[in-house]
């Protein structure tokens, strides 16, 4: 029995790595990211969605998004060295590229050069911000107190949304995650974020928005394990016109004996040790001596 | 647990590890790491620091001139070891092991790898699904 135990351990360690990496390919051989496929790991796409006392969809639970690699990139790229290749989730314009205004292409290029890595949010541990949290790669917990749907997000953010149909703050209050505010349309949670401080970044890659942007989500609910999650995104300062990406979002569970449970939060305390940030702050200092040296 | 068995375990451990490297990034990898500076480095496991946002392991490298430098290398974070039920002394001290990769740009002693040898079997360890190879059993 320890045995089988150890073997069944060291299968699974040498397995699991290359199901995750092949995961997004396999994602766009089934028909991109906009489709909402069976969670992986799940209790089956056979169950219908769950539902709440009141009748709403019951969304409770811990999701993590197959994203096509949408942190490294929102339409399809290359793998660039250590940047992973992503698939593109872009699914408004047709054509799946950002509509992004001139100078805004040409900003985004510029962020993909090594001395911008220290530039992004997320490597100095802020928060994500909006769509970015739904699709960074760390689980989240959703919960449906009475009122509100509420995202606890292991990178340690929140997004706590009432469904009042509240005004948003005043306007000169501006946060990283924006300014929530959701309501039901049938089974699909839409909601509706603004007051955005325009720091964050879309991606490691350096996708922008600025503190124009204004999102609207869409939650839809496709079965017991899946969401089908849609975001557009309006930003005039950057972009042309309005763009959407989609992608599922699938709950995350674990083998606990028998039977398999939901997984758990856990905490990702990023300060604690983020050696990473000198190094990229030490390749910033050298290309900007290195310009100014160059300017002489 | 015998050394054989130890071994097989530790390698499926730095398999998992360094493949979850670019799943549970916080930051640009590429950024960090110099293309231009491959890195081969034979020695032996001194540590692992399980933290956020990211765990490291850290080997001793003896080099030409005797001198010993101890390298840093960089995996996924501790909460992906942790849902895969595995633990700091999955990897015991003094594990050998040879190591490529790429340096970091700043010069130190830090490395992302793409690959493992242990017990002179070559483990995937990379970022990239294009050269995955699966490990014989």
């Amino acid at each position: 029995m320890k045995r089988a135990f150890r073997r069944a351990l060291i299968v699974t360690m040498l397995v699991v790595p290359f199901a995750a990496l092949l995961a997004p390919a396999q994602q766009r051989g089934r028909g991109g990211a906009g489709r909402g496929g069976a969670a992986r790991g799940g209790r089956g796409a056979s169950e219908p969605v769950r539902r709440m006392p009141d009748g709403k969809p019951d969304l409770t639970g811990m999701y993590l998004a197959s994203s096509s690699g949408a942190n490294y990139g929102l339409e399809q790229n290359p793998r660039d060295f250590l940047t992973p290749g992503t698939g593109g989730v872009v699914v408004d314009p047709p054509d799946r590229r950002l509509p992004y205004q001139e100078w805004a292409r040409a900003e985004r290029i510029e962020r993909e050069l090594p001395e911008r890595g220290y530039d992004d949010p997320t490597a100095h541990c802020f928060v994500a911000g909006v769509p970015r949290s739904m699709y960074t790669p760390s689980p989240y917990q959703i919960l449906q107190p009475p009122g509100y749907v509420v995202m606890l997000f292991e990178r340690m953010s929140w997004r706590i949304i009432p469904l009042d149909n509240r005004p948003h703050l005043p306007d000169n209050v501006r946060l990283w995650q924006g300014d929530s505010v959701g309501h039901w349309e049938g089974d699909t949670l839409v909601v509706e974020t603004t007051n955005f401080n325009g720091k964050a970044w879309l991606n490691e890659r350096g996708d922008i928005v600025s503190h124009a942007q204004h999102v609207v989500e869409e939650f839809i609910p496709v079965d017991a394990n899946t969401i089908t999650y849609r975001a557009t995104v309006t930003d005039p300062v950057v972009y042309t016109r309005p763009w959407t990406i989609q992608m599922p979002l699938n709950r995350r569970t674990v083998q606990d004996g028998d039977t398999r449970r939901d997984d758990q939060l856990l905490e990702v305390a990023c300060h604690e040790d983020n050696g990473d940030l000198q190094h990229l702050k030490e390749v910033k200092d050298a290309a900007r001596a290195a310009k100014q040296e160059k300017e002489k | 647990m015998n050394v054989i068995a130890k071994s097989v375990v530790a390698a499926g451990v730095l398999t998992w590890m360094l493949a979850a490297a670019p799943l549970g990034a916080h930051h640009s990898f590429t950024a960090e790491f110099d293309e231009n500076k491959p890195v081969k480095l034979t020695g032996k496991v001194t540590s692992m620091k399980w933290g956020n946002p990211h765990a490291w392991i850290y080997i001793d490298v003896t080099g030409p001139d005797g001198k010993v430098v101890n390298w840093a290398l960089e995996t996924g974070n501790a909460n992906q070891l942790i849902r895969n039920g595995w633990k700091k002394e999955d990897l015991p001290v003094g594990t050998p092991l040879v190591a490529e990769g790429w340096q970091a740009r700043n010069g130190t002693p830090t490395a992302n790898v793409n690959s493992i040898t242990l017990n002179g079997r070559r483990l995937f360890a990379g970022t990239s699904n294009t050269n995955a190879q699966q490990p014989q059993q």
